[in-house]
């Protein structure tokens, strides 16, 4: 079996509005797989039908290949899930936290225990363990989280925004710590909306906005195919016409981005080309990255509701 | 179903005297005040001393109470606040596991709560040997608004909500349902209103099983009806809090 996950034109409609419009998707077994979206594209929405709590509208989604339709608890014993906001219980410490999970799986006593003590450990909460959970800080709170769902070793780790509201320290070392789950061949999906992130962990994104897949690939082929290889940034005040016209005119790729244009290249010799004709603006050369291919595909626009 | 009742029991241990407290000192109280002291001064009442007559309807009440805020308060929190439930359900429990483990852990407190009134009034002079008997009834009792409780919680707004089902219908229920009074004295509506509801069979069954006044047919009647209300709202509630939680 190596595919991990798939979905086949999967909907899901709240009160005849759609949420998600008819999703196609496969995912490797071992693979880390990104879903990237602003607030609102129905990125948890996703992951909530993946684990049941959402039930999709129409279409098929397949977890290991069981069906979601009729065998969500077998899915369950096979996928560690980390939601957002942690859902730890706050009537209890930490280690409570874990044993209780660990009833919740019907596992062994003996084997809950020394995977507790194991995880306690590697997640850097032994000399926490006894601590209430108000008395943690949001990262404690996270790596438990994440050491819960790995408690009865699932074949695949769903995270929804898993370092969201967290400082960068504590971010550093969750990312390091999944490089280190991906060496042991879990399929991993997440949710996020940092680019840095998805771009560092992810072999494969699907951009997702509104309910839909706007594109998928790994993220050496969607900036390639949406941006190319750097960046102008350009500053341009009130000029923004004059200078649209003149990039346009050399058959440059841009985007308009407040008093600023985005402009693409697909070579270093392109971008030499066009900064001599360039006098008197301020800009800044960069290389492109995903935030570039996201906001080309999802659209500038802050909308009202995100 | 077990773990989720194993959970609750888990954190009972912690708070094991605030709810000892309420759930059986309050009950104490009523017993002290309203069937040793005002009861001196009130006639026998089906025969029985009043003290004796209020007894079973008390510790139907207690049973109804507890189970009752035990499945409302800290359910609705468990939902909202600290999503226990959601949480629980990224395990393989489903929903009707968490529902019943749910009930059947309110129910458990309804007859600790009762047995805990039991316990003291030997002290009373109330023991019995028919506690025995009466305790399948309690905990068939605080079933019932275990799963009254949970339906409402899968319903409710917020905590206010729960205002309207205590004060217009546990409470007016305790008081209506051949508590303090014999329902055989009163108004042929009052007795088709009380009988309507499950307390009243509860509180009649009871009484009779104390007291070693049992009337096959009647009380079987009295049983079944409690046995309709427990399944009913069992199914009641799991469907109200399925759709509560999975959407």
């Amino acid at each position: 079996m190596s595919i991990a996950l798939s979905a086949v034109n999967l909907k899901k409609n709240y009160n005849n509005v759609a949420a998600i419009k008819g999703i196609n998707l496969e995912v490797k077994q071992g693979e880390c797989f990104g879903i990237l979206g602003p607030n609102g594209a129905g990125k948890s929405t996703l992951l909530k039908m993946i684990y049941g709590q959402v039930l999709p509208s129409s279409g098929d989604l397949f977890v290991l290949g069981l069906n979601t339709k009729d065998q969500f608890t077998e899915i369950k014993s096979r996928i560690g899930i980390v939601p957002q906001g942690d859902g730890l219980d706050t009537d209890f410490n930490a280690i409570e936290n874990l044993k209780l999970f660990a009833t919740y799986f019907k596992m062994n006593t003996n084997l809950a225990l020394m995977r507790i003590e194991h995880l306690l450990h590697e997640m850097k909460l032994a000399s926490h363990q006894y601590h209430h959970i108000d008395a943690l800080s949001g990262g404690m709170r996270r790596r438990l989280a994440i050491a819960r769902a790995l408690l009865h070793d699932p074949e695949m780790l769903i995270m929804d925004e898993p370092t969201t509201g967290l400082d960068p320290q504590a971010r550093l070392w969750i990312w390091t710590y999944f490089e280190k789950l991906k060496s042991q061949k879990k399929t991993i999906i997440l949710t996020t909306h940092y680019m840095e992130e998805a771009e560092k962990l992810c072999d494969r994104i699907a951009i997702v906005d509104q309910g839909a897949i706007l594109d998928l690939g790994t993220t050496t082929q969607l900036i390639q195919k949406y941006i190319g290889i750097e960046v102008i940034e350009l500053e341009v005040g009130t000029e923004k016409n004059y200078w649209s016209v003149k990039i346009k005119s050399q058959g440059l790729d841009f985007q308009d981005f407040e008093n600023k244009l985005f402009i693409y290249f697909q070579s270093v010799q392109q971008r030499q080309n066009f900064l001599e004709h360039i006098q008197n603006a301020h800009y800044l050369i960069r290389d492109a990255n995903l935030n570039d291919v996201f906001l080309k595909a999802a659209g500038y626009q802050i909308r009202g509701n995100a | 179903m077990i773990q989720v009742w194993l959970r609750n029991f888990l954190f009972f241990k912690k708070t094991f005297l605030v709810s000892l407290f309420w759930t059986v000192f309050e009950p104490l109280m009523y017993l002290a005040a309203f069937g040793f002291g005002f009861g001196r001064y009130i006639p026998p009442i089906e025969s029985l001393p009043f003290v004796d007559f209020y007894f079973p309807g008390l510790l139907c009440s207690s049973a109804m109470m507890v189970s009752y805020f035990e499945s409302t308060y800290p359910n609705y929190t468990k939902l909202t606040h600290q999503k226990i439930f959601s949480t629980m359900l990224l395990t393989p429990l489903t929903h009707q596991q968490i529902l019943m483990g749910e009930i059947l852990w309110s129910a458990t407190k309804g007859l600790l709560g009762a047995s805990g009134v039991m316990l003291i009034s030997v002290f009373f002079g109330l023991a019995s040997f028919q506690f025995i008997f009466i305790m399948p009834i309690l905990f068939l009792l605080s079933l019932i608004f275990a799963a009254f409780g949970m339906s409402i919680v899968s319903v409710a707004k917020n905590y206010d909500s729960f205002v309207f089902s205590t004060s217009g219908f546990i409470v007016p229920l305790s008081l209506i349902s051949g508590t303090y009074f014999s329902l055989k004295d009163m108004p042929q509506l009052i007795q088709w209103l009380a009988y309507l509801f499950p307390l009243s069979h509860g509180v009649q069954l009871c009484r009779h099983l104390l007291y070693q006044k049992i009337n096959f047919f009647t009380d079987s009647i009295h049983f079944l009806i409690l046995l309709l209300y427990a399944g009913g709202l069992i199914f009641f509630a799991n469907t109200l809090f399925r759709r509560k939680i999975v959407s």
